[in-house]
């Protein structure tokens, strides 16, 4: 058992928005920023200047000066995006609106691009009755973009409120804040503060949700007297969130204030002069790497226990083989591995609603591994050479290939929902893993298509070798603290990484800590590789926020009835 | 071997006997204790009989015209206690429509989850798992499984309607009680088209009636499709095979010509 000591950053990232100092109006209070949560500043600061037009801030690296409205962005782990909490979004304005977002669609989705958000029609544009234009677009760390065509008003347009009861909510501003009652066109009610509309609409289906740790964490408002304030909120009996105070790592001196505003709205409240906190990436374990003195807990029967529900959800992004890109670096820095996880995140959440995203993601709910491979042996991290007739079959399933599949056997055994893999390799979602043990077997149940393996730990033989499957035949024993899986039997028809009907896989189980279980797997098929190698990855149990939920896949398996109606109906169209 | 095994028909003739008596009756034979002094079901359990074609009484039938007699139905005594189902009028008409299309609608037929308590009587071992914190069933057909909660003593509500639907176990003496509800309401209960909806709640009973045989039981409730609940009641047989285990049975792929054939680019249907 080769463990490390690390240590390991929470890649942290949050935004806000200052206000341009010309902003007035009569009130002892000035609308002063907004404050995003993304996971990486530098990242955040690119992306609105790229495509909202923003400038960096003079003598600040976690901010934007958007027309005026200052964006800040501290690093932190973000609790989902910003849709149906009490900030719904935030809006910009374009005089061309059909150009804009042209230009924007043709950025794509993938790494850190950018997130259409379609109308039921299918169109990203839509007229708003005596309005505007306006469509939806997502940041890449979940905040949701209106834009709009208001000639009145261009550059930062608006806040979204959505509030059980906006003319209340908007009055409590007004109380507190100031700015002027007005309606948008006649249409919508608002305040408006300086250049910026706060509006407030009623918020569809129940309650929204609070926006502390989420994509748009809070707003915030320059007071004249912080002290004076604040007394009055307090006598209120609003809740602080934070204390009045200088925060930590504060650049001046002056103070800020967190309530939990209407809606569960956070609501900062800073003294002139506030330029927000420098932000430090939070100092957290590396799971994949700690050694701690630990006694593996026992079952009444006395083996090993290793009951309860697990998920890869912090393994989610490490690459099974090593990067090019990475040197000999033994762990990725914590930035890298955040940076690391959002890719792989963003990369297949595009096409998802909100509450999916902001209740299923695991990437919100653990700190990323940063882990640098999958595979550490060989050494070299890398799979290692195939035999000729390994290459053979790569060549031979890459020929298979369709881009329009005749038939379901085309189609890989995830979308077929037979199988999704011999290696249960975290992704975005569902990574859950239940074990239940009796006194002769432990049942592994895979949350993605509620596969359950029960594995004999009492010496029974393996069945015939003419009884073949896609998931092979697997027993089990202890060898110490450890469960050892060897699996044969295997019909070859799900691969994993080229292997065939050759394969015999050995799983190594380690608890490593009270939360944290070892997962090696060693690929042995001579047929196809020139030599044994092994992967390893870290599950971590969460019982407290994680159940397994039943999988149905071929159930509900819509995508396979699309896809092959789809490659007929392409076919049609090019007359073959 | 042969002896063994006649000396468990023998066994499990006797364990029939006792059942037409009313109530159920210990039958001779300790049942396995496990390490906490409850019974220990660890095993490969199956049904025997032709409650998958149906619940009810039902004579011989006529199956798929080319599959001759090896799809035909086998006649069978009910395992519904009274053997009335006491449907709504509604629902009985239901009952019948699926009946009729019983050979394309079944979710039997398409590989779908089975349900509850269909999954133990389907003509395909399962795998009772029993530790000390949950117990697990893991059944031959469709990679269905559940697990039974046996350390939640404040049920909680199922998360989502599922075809496995949510389940709490408890102890009561020596017989398992699940109560399984949070249904989706999709399933049938057999290849005759009996079903229920999402309301169903369903309290199974397993009672162990010797080392190898566990008396089921299962009653039904569920106001949107039945006018009072309902017991279904029948012995599950440890299978005594040598080395038996439940084997991999991935039943997807033999039904994608039936639900995707049409849609292939040499159409098979």
């Amino acid at each position: 058992m080769n463990r490390r000591h690390s240590a390991f950053t929470l890649a942290a990232v949050a935004l806000s928005w200052l206000v341009s100092p010309t902003a007035s109006f009569a009130a002892e209070a000035d609308y002063h920023h907004v404050h995003l949560t993304t996971s990486n500043a530098t990242e955040a600061m690119k992306w609105y200047t790229e495509y909202l037009d923003c400038q960096p801030l003079t003598d600040r690296d976690d901010g934007v000066d958007c027309f005026g409205a200052e964006v800040v962005f501290e690093s932190k782990a973000t609790l989902g995006s910003s849709q149906r909490t009490g900030i719904d979004h935030i809006s910009f304005s374009y005089a061309d609106l059909t150009a804009k977002m042209g230009e924007l669609a043709s950025v794509g989705v993938r790494g850190s691009g950018v997130r259409l958000q379609r109308f039921e029609d299918g169109e990203t544009l839509r007229e708003m009755p005596g309005l505007f234009k306006h469509g939806f677009i997502f940041d890449p760390w979940g905040t949701r973009i209106e834009l709009v065509e208001d000639p009145d008003t261009l550059g930062f347009h608006h806040i979204h409120l959505s509030s059980t009861d906006p003319a209340a909510t908007l009055n409590w501003y007004q109380e507190r804040f100031g700015g002027e009652s007005a309606r948008l066109r006649g249409q919508a009610d608002g305040l408006r503060m300086g250049d910026i509309w706060l509006l407030a609409m009623q918020h569809e289906g129940g309650v929204p949700a609070a926006t502390a740790g989420r994509a748009i964490d809070h707003i915030g408002f320059a007071v004249a007297s912080l002290d004076s304030v604040a007394g009055e909120l307090e006598r209120a009996n609003v809740q602080f969130l934070e204390q009045p105070g200088v925060p930590d790592g504060g650049r001046t001196s002056a103070k800020r204030a967190i309530v939990d505003g209407p809606d569960h709205v956070s609501l900062a409240v800073v003294e002139a002069g506030f330029a927000g906190v420098v932000s430090k990436m939070a100092e957290v374990t590396d799971i994949t790497t700690e050694l701690r003195d630990y006694t593996v807990p026992r079952t009444p029967w006395g083996t090993p226990d290793f009951q309860g529900v697990w998920t890869g959800d912090a393994s989610h992004g490490i690459p099974l083989q090593r990067p090019d890109d990475v040197g000999d670096a033994a762990v990725l820095t914590p930035e890298q591995a955040a940076a690391r996880r959002e890719r792989g995140t963003l990369g297949s959440i595009w096409g998802y609603e909100a509450e999916w995203r902001d209740t299923t993601l695991g990437y919100v709910k653990s700190a990323p591994s940063r882990q640098v491979a999958m595979i550490i042996d060989p050494p070299d991290g890398r799979i290692p050479p195939r035999t000729p007739e390994g290459e053979r079959l790569m060549a031979e399933a890459r020929a298979a290939r369709q881009p329009l599949p005749e038939g379901p056997e085309n189609l890989s055994s995830w979308v077929r929902c037979i199988t999704r893999s011999l290696v249960q390799t975290p992704g975005v979602y569902n990574n859950g893993f239940q074990v239940m043990q009796g006194p002769n077997h432990v049942a592994m149940q895979v949350e993605m298509l509620h596969e359950t393996r029960v594995i004999p730990t009492d010496g029974t033989p393996f069945v015939g070798s003419d009884i073949a499957s896609w998931r092979g035949d697997a027993r089990g024993q202890w060898d110490g603290d450890t469960l050892v899986v060897e699996i044969r039997n295997f019909n070859g028809k799900a691969p994993y990484q080229g292997s065939s009907d050759a394969l015999t896989m050995t799983e190594r189980y380690t608890r490593t800590g009270p939360d944290t279980l070892e997962y090696r797997f060693t690929i042995d098929d001579p047929k196809v590789f020139t030599r044994p190698w092994t992967g390893m990855f870290t599950y971590v149990r969460d019982e407290s926020q994680y159940e397994l939920v039943e999988y149905a896949c071929h159930e509900g398996n819509y995508g396979m009835t699309n896809i092959l109606s789809g490659s007929r109906s392409k076919e049609a169209e090019a007359g073959r | 071997m042969m002896k063994r095994q006649k000396q468990l028909l023998a066994m499990a003739a006797a364990v029939m006997v006792v059942i037409l008596a009313p109530g159920i009756a210990a039958a001779q034979g300790e049942a396995p204790r496990a390490f906490d002094g409850h019974p220990d079901f660890n095993g490969v359990w199956q049904a025997i009989g032709t409650a998958h074609w149906d619940l009810q009484d039902h004579p011989a039938a006529a199956g798929p015209v080319d599959t001759g007699a090896i799809g035909a139905v086998p006649p069978g005594q009910g395992v519904v206690v009274g053997n009335t189902i006491p449907y709504t009028p509604e629902a009985l008409a239901q009952k019948q429509q699926n009946f009729e299309n019983r050979w394309t609608d079944d979710p039997e037929v398409k590989c779908f989850m089975p349900g509850v308590p269909r999954a133990t009587y389907l003509p395909h071992p399962f795998r009772i798992v029993q530790g000390d914190k949950k117990i697990m069933m893991v059944y031959g057909f469709a990679e269905a499984n559940r697990t039974i909660h046996m350390d939640k003593p404040e049920r909680e509500r199922a998360p989502i309607d599922s075809w496995m639907g949510r389940s709490h176990g408890a102890w009561d003496g020596d017989t398992l009680v699940v109560d399984a509800e949070g249904f989706n309401g999709e399933s049938w209960f057999d290849r005759a088209g009996n079903h229920a909806s999402y309301a169903l709640q369903v309290q199974e009973r397993y009672t162990p009636m010797g080392p190898n045989v566990i008396m089921y039981e299962a009653t039904l409730t569920d106001e949107n499709t039945f006018t009072e609940p309902w017991t279904i009641r029948m012995p599950l047989y440890r299978r005594l095979d040598e080395n038996v285990q439940v084997l991999e049975f991935k039943c997807v792929e033999f039904t994608e010509d039936l639900l995707y054939g049409h849609l292939r680019k040499v159409p098979t249907r």
